[in-house]
C-alpha cells in the first residue's frame, strides 16, 4: 500500500463492529511487496487476506499464494461476478477460470490537458481521435517554443504502446494467452508511437517528470490516471480549472487500460470464512464509496459509481466513462520481461533511431523464446 | 619548537627505543595474514573463543545463502517453485550460459569495470586528502568540518535519490537550470553516456568519502606524534614528512580503504538503482542492478542466483589479486 | 607561543571549509526542502531557500507517524547492535594478534561474506529465522546484521598496530588473555571503537529492510519502514521525505559529534606505560 495503510483501519472498524472479527493490518511500502511475497511464500507464512497491485498479480499466481475461492463465491452475494465494473470481472481477472482474486479498487487511464494551454494554441476542444490529437500536439508544439512540447510518452509506461494497439483494433494476446506483438494492428500502434518522436512532438529525456511537466506547460497533453489528479492539485493548486480530463483519443476505438488493485486469501490461512467475510465486505457499495471519499481511490463495484459522491466530481464521471471501455494487461508472468523488451525496442527506435521493422523481428522473436 | 612540546620533554626517554621498536612492528603488522615463522604458536585457545561467535554467525548468514546460491543457480527455480523447491529443475550451466550470452551482462561488467578503475583510485585520493587535511587540528572549527564532511555517509538513500535526482534533472534541474542562466542548453546528466556514467559515479564518490575520510582520519591520528617530530628534528618539511612518514604508517588503513572500496564498488547498486529509478540505462547498469533487474525483479532465483555466483567469482578473484600484490609489496 | 598563525594555516582551513560545505550542499538542501511547501519544490525555476518556510512537514509527520513506537524499535534494534559490536571487537583481535590454525582460512571466509548481494541472502536468512521461530521479534531482525565483515575487517586492520611487546609484557606479568583483551586491547583502540561505536548506531538507527521482512505487525516496525510508509507510490512528496530524512539523521549527528571526541592524537604511546 502507499499512504493509503492509515485509513485502511478505520474502514474496517465497521466490519469488526459488525462481526466481531477483528483485522489486523500490516502496510508495506509499495517498492519491497516483492520482497515480502518471495520470503512468505518460501516460508509459507503469509497474512490471511491480501491487496494484490494488479501488475503484480501474475506473480502472485505464478507463486501459488492465493486460495482458489471460486466454490465458495456464491455464498456471498457482493462477490459475485457481475457486481464489478465490465473491465474487471472475476473471469476477467482469473482467465484460467480458477476465481483466487477479486476486484478492489479500480484505475484507468485517461487523457490529461491543459484547457489553458489549448485554448491559447487555438484548439477549443481536447482530441478525441487519433489525428486530432497528433495536429493538436503540433500546435502546441508550435505555441510552446523551445523547451516544451505537445504531448508526453513516458519512456517506460508498460501501458501505453498496447492502449494504441488495442485502439487500433488488434488484440495483444492470442486465443491462447500468449503475449504478441506481431499483428497489423501493432505495427499500426507502433508507427503512431513513434511519429511523436519523429515529429518531435515529445522530450526525449529519460527523467522528464510528468507532474512538473504537466503543471510548467510544458507537456500540455498526457495520459495518465487519477493519481496524477491528486498530485497536480498538490503541486499547483493556482492551476485549478485550467486543465481537465477527457476520455481517451479513439483510433478505431478509445479502449483504455484498467489497473487497480484487488483481494485473495492467502493459500494456507487458517480462517477462510472470516477472510471471505471480510472481502465481502470490503466489495460491498456503501465500503467501496466510504473508501473512495476516505482514500480517493475509484471503487470497482459498478453500483458505487452512482453514489452522488462521485457523481458530484466531473473528473470521475469521465475515469467511470474510460472504465467501461478498458482492457486489462496480459496476466502472464512473464508479462514483465515481456513489456520490458517491447519498451526496449520502441526507445531504440525513438531514441537511438534503430531500424524500425529490424526491432520489431527481434522483439517478435524474443517474445516469442520468453514464452516457450 | 613543534607543537606539542609537552609531550616530547614527557616521553622523550620512551621516544627513542620505541620508535624503533614501532617501525618494525607496524610495518610488520600491516602487511595481511601470513604465518610468521618468527613467531612462537602460543598454546592457548583463546583465538578460537574471540573468533568463534563471530564466524559462526557470519558462516550462517554470509556463507550458507552463498552455497545455497550457487546450488540454485544449477537450476531453473523461479516463484512458483519457491513454496516447493523440489519442483525445480536441474538445468546444469544452462543460466550461466545464458548470463555469458547476453551482451547485456557484458556491457554491465564494462560498467562495472569503470565504475572500479575510476572511483576507486578518485574515492582514495580525495579521502586521503581531506583526511590529511583535517589532521592538522582539533580545533572546534575542525571538528565541526569532521562532521560536514561525515554527512554524506549518513543522509537517507531516499534522500539522496531525490536530491541528486533534482539535481540532475534536464528538464527541471537545479544545474540545467544554473547552465541556462549563462545560456548554455540542458544536458542530459542521466542519460545513456558516459556523462550519465560519471553523474552515477560522482554521487558514489560523494557517499563513499563520508566513511573514508574518517577511517584515514582516524589512522593519521594513531601516527605518533613523536615520529613526526622526529623527522622534523632531522630537518624534513611538512610535504616531506607527511609521504616519508605518516603516509608509509597508515599503510594498513590505506589497504583496508582499497581492498573494500573495491569489494563495494564491483557491487555497485545503490546509486545506480535509485537515479535511474525504473529507467533503465545501459550506460550505468552495473552487474548488480542487471542481476537484481534481470534475476530478482521478475524472481527468475536460478538466473539471478548464477549472476551472482559470476560476481561473486569475480569479486573473489580481484581481491586475492589485491592481497598477493600486498603481500609481494613488502 | 608558535608563530604558526600564518596564511598556510588560514589558507587550509579556509580550502578544508569550502570543500566541506560544497560536500555537505545537498545534506543542506534536503534540509531547506524540508521547510517549503509542495508546490514550491516542483516550481521551476526551482528555489535553494525556502521562499515561505513553514513547518507543515514535521507537523504532518508527527501527526502521521507512530513515532513512539518505531523508536522504541529502533533503539532496541541499536543497542542489539553493540552486542554485536562486542563479538566483532573480539574477533577483530583475535584476528590480528594472534597466529592460529585455520586464521588464514577463517579471515577468508570472512571477507568472503562481503561479496554476495543482500538479494542473494534474502531467502535463506529468512527461512533460517522462520526455522528458529524468530520472525516477527526483534532478534530477529538484528540478527542478520550482527556481525559485518567490513566492521571485523576494519577492527583487525587498526588492531593489528598495537605493538606485539605490550601484549606479551602483560602475558609475562601473568595476565589472562581475557584481561589483556579488555585491560589493554581495548583502551589502546579507542578511536576505532569509536568509529565502530558510530557505523553500528547507524546501521541499527536506518535499518530497513530485515524490520519490513521480518514483522508480521506493524507495531514491530523501525522508524525507517514507518517513514517509508509515508511516501506515495506514484506522487513525491519531496517536504515530507525530505523531513522525514532530515529527522532521521538528526540522532546520527549527535552520535558522531559524541563519539568523535576518541578520535584523538597521540594514543598508542600513552598506552605503553
Amino acid at each position: 500500500m502507499g499512504d493509503e495503510g492509515k485509513l485502511f483501519p478505520a474502514l474496517v472498524k465497521q466490519f469488526t463492529a459488525s462481526t466481531g472479527i477483528k483485522v489486523k493490518v500490516e502496510s508495506i511500502p509499495w517498492d519491497n511487496v516483492n520482497d515480502k511475497l518471495t520470503t512468505a511464500v518460501a516460508s509459507g507464512n503469509g497474512p490471511d487476506v491480501l491487496q494484490v497491485g494488479l501488475s503484480n498479480l501474475a506473480t502472485f499466481k505464478a507463486a501459488g499464494a492465493l486460495k482458489d475461492l471460486t466454490s465458495e463465491l456464491p455464498k456471498y452475494p457482493h462477490l459475485a461476478s457481475d457486481n464489478f465494473v465490465s473491465s474487471l470481472t472475476n473471469e476477467k481477472l482469473n482467465p484460467d477460470g480458477h476465481v483466487v482474486n477479486v476486484p478492489w479498487v479500480a484505475d484507468t487511464r485517461v487523457l490529461f490537458y491543459r484547457s489553458d494551454l489549448l485554448t491559447k494554441a487555438g484548439i477549443a476542444a481536447p482530441p478525441s481521435t487519433w489525428t486530432d490529437l497528433h495536429a493538436d500536439a503540433v500546435k502546441l508544439a508550435a505555441a510552446g517554443g523551445k523547451g516544451k512540447y505537445g504531448y508526453y510518452i513516458p519512456q517506460w509506461d508498460q501501458a501505453l504502446p498496447n492502449i494504441f494497439t488495442w485502439q487500433a483494433g488488434g488484440e495483444i494476446q492470442d486465443s491462447s494467452g500468449k503475449v504478441t506483438f506481431a499483428s497489423a494492428a501493432a505495427k499500426t500502434a507502433t508507427d503512431f508511437y513513434e511519429s511523436f518522436y519523429a515529429d518531435k512532438l515529445v522530450p526525449t529525456n529519460a527523467d522528464f517528470d510528468q507532474t512538473q511537466g504537466f503543471v510548467s506547460g510544458a507537456a500540455p497533453m498526457l495520459v495518465s490516471g487519477p493519481y496524477l489528479e491528486k498530485a497536480i492539485n498538490d503541486a499547483a493548486p493556482q492551476l485549478k480549472g485550467k486543465w481537465s480530463v477527457a476520455p481517451l483519443p479513439a483510433g478505431q476505438s478509445n479502449i483504455s487500460v484498467v489497473a487497480g488493485s484487488s483481494l485473495g486469501v492467502w493459500k494456507n490461512s487458517k480462517n477462510l470464512e472470516a477472510d471471505l467475510q471480510l472481502l465481502d465486505y470490503l466489495d460491498t457499495p456503501s465500503t467501496q464509496v466510504a473508501w473512495f471519499k476516505a482514500a480517493n481511490e475509484l471503487p470497482s463495484t459498478k453500483s458505487a459509481f452512482d453514489d452522488p459522491a462521485l457523481t458530484a466530481d466531473p473528473m470521475v464521471a469521465v475515469y467511470a466513462k474510460q472504465l467501461g471501455n478498458a482492457n486489462l494487461l496480459p496476466l502472464a508472468p512473464k508479462w514483465g520481461a515481456i513489456s520490458a523488451a517491447q519498451l526496449k525496442a520502441l526507445n531504440n527506435v525513438a531514441l537511438q533511431h534503430a531500424n524500425e521493422a529490424k526491432e520489431l523481428a527481434t522483439l517478435n522473436s524474443t517474445v516469442a523464446n520468453l514464452q516457450k | 619548537m613543534v607543537g606539542g612540546a609537552r609531550t616530547l620533554t614527557e616521553r622523550f626517554n620512551v621516544v627513542t627505543t620505541s620508535i624503533r621498536a614501532k617501525a618494525t612492528t607496524v610495518s610488520q603488522l600491516a602487511r595481511p595474514l601470513r604465518r610468521s615463522p618468527r613467531r612462537r604458536r602460543p598454546t592457548t585457545r583463546a583465538p578460537y573463543w574471540f573468533v568463534a561467535p563471530s564466524v559462526a554467525m557470519l558462516l550462517v548468514f554470509g556463507i550458507l545463502p552463498v552455497l545455497v546460491a550457487a546450488i540454485v543457480s544449477l537450476t531453473n527455480m523461479d516463484i512458483g517453485d519457491l513454496a516447493s523447491p523440489t519442483h525445480a529443475h536441474f538445468i546444469g550451466l544452462q543460466n550461466y550460459r545464458q548470463l555469458f550470452g547476453d551482451s547485456a551482462f557484458w556491457q554491465a561488467l564494462r560498467n562495472t569495470v569503470l565504475f572500479v578503475a575510476v572511483g576507486v583510485p578518485v574515492i582514495m585520493v580525495i579521502s586521503l586528502a581531506i583526511a590529511l587535511g583535517l589532521s592538522r587540528s582539533e580545533s572546534r572549527l575542525y571538528r565541526a568540518l569532521r562532521a560536514l564532511y561525515f554527512l554524506p555517509a549518513i543522509t537517507a538513500i531516499v534522500a539522496i535519490s531525490l536530491i541528486w535526482g533534482y539535481l540532475y534533472n534536464s528538464q527541471f534541474g537545479v544545474l540545467n537550470y544554473l547552465l541556462s542562466t549563462v545560456g548554455v542548453s540542458p544536458v542530459e546528466w542521466l542519460g545513456n553516456s558516459n556523462l550519465g556514467r560519471a553523474s552515477v559515479a560522482a554521487v558514489g564518490i560523494w557517499r563513499a568519502t563520508g566513511l573514508d575520510i574518517i577511517i584515514f582520519l582516524a589512522a593519521i591520528m594513531g601516527v605518533p606524534q613523536e615520529y613526526s617530530e622526529a623527522a622534523a628534528i632531522d630537518g624534513a618539511g611538512r610535504w616531506r614528512t607527511t609521504f616519508s612518514v605518516t603516509i608509509p604508517l597508515i599503510r594498513y588503513a590505506l589497504f583496508f580503504v582499497a581492498v573494500t572500496t573495491v569489494i563495494n564498488w564491483l557491487q555497485f547498486f545503490d546509486e545506480a538503482f535509485v537515479l535511474n529509478q525504473g529507467r533503465p540505462n545501459p550506460a550505468t547498469t552495473s552487474l548488480s542492478l542487471y542481476i537484481y533487474q534481470e534475476g530478482f525483479k521478475f524472481n527468475q532465483f536460478g538466473f539471478a542466483s548464477a549472476g551472482s555466483v559470476a560476481l561473486f567469482a569475480l569479486i573473489a578473484a580481484v581481491t586475492a589479486l589485491q592481497l598477493r600484490l600486498r603481500k609481494s609489496d613488502d | 607561543m608558535t608563530r604558526r598563525f600564518n596564511i598556510r594555516a588560514v589558507a587550509a582551513a579556509g580550502a578544508l571549509t569550502l570543500v566541506a560545505l560544497i560536500a555537505a550542499f545537498p545534506f543542506l538542501w534536503m534540509i531547506a526542502t524540508s521547510f517549503k511547501t509542495l508546490p514550491e519544490t516542483v516550481s521551476s525555476p526551482p528555489t535553494f531557500l525556502p521562499a515561505h518556510p513553514t513547518w507543515a512537514a514535521y507537523r504532518r509527520l508527527f501527526d502521521e507517524l507512530a513515532y513512539a513506537r518505531y523508536l522504541a524499535n529502533t533503539l532496541i534494534l541499536v543497542a542489539i547492535g553493540y552486542v554485536g559490536l562486542v563479538l566483532m571487537a573480539m574477533a577483530g583481535y583475535g584476528f590480528a594478534k594472534y597466529r592460529f590454525r585455520g586464521r588464514g582460512t577463517l579471515f577468508m571466509l570472512v571477507l568472503a561474506t562481503m561479496m554476495v548481494p543482500a538479494q542473494v541472502t534474502m531467502i535463506p536468512t529468512y527461512l533460517i529465522l522462520n526455522f528458529a521461530h524468530l520472525t516477527n521479534t526483534i532478534t530477529g531482525m538484528a540478527l542478520p546484521g550482527l556481525v559485518v565483515a567490513f566492521n571485523i575487517f576494519l577492527l583487525t586492520q587498526f588492531m593489528s598496530t598495537i605493538p606485539d611487546e605490550v601484549l606479551e609484557a602483560a602475558r609475562i606479568d601473568g595476565a589472562g588473555e581475557l584481561r589483556i583483551f579488555l585491560q589493554i586491547v581495548l583502551p589502546l583502540s579507542r578511536p576505532i571503537l569509536a568509529v565502530q561505536a558510530i557505523l553500528t548506531f547507524i546501521a541499527g538507527w536506518n535499518s530497513f529492510l530485515w524490520p519490513l521482512i521480518v514483522a508480521n505487525d506493524e507495531s514491530k516496525y523501525t522508524l525507517s519502514v514507518g517513514l517509508s510508509l509515508l511516501n506515495r507510490q506514484t506522487t513525491v512528496d519531496p517536504p515530507l521525505q525530505m523531513a522525514g530524512a532530515s529527522l532521521m539523521v538528526i540522532p546520527i549527528v549527535i552520535v558522531f559529534l559524541l563519539f568523535q571526541r576518541h578520535i584523538v592524537r597521540g594514543f598508542t604511546l600513552s598506552g605503553l606505560k
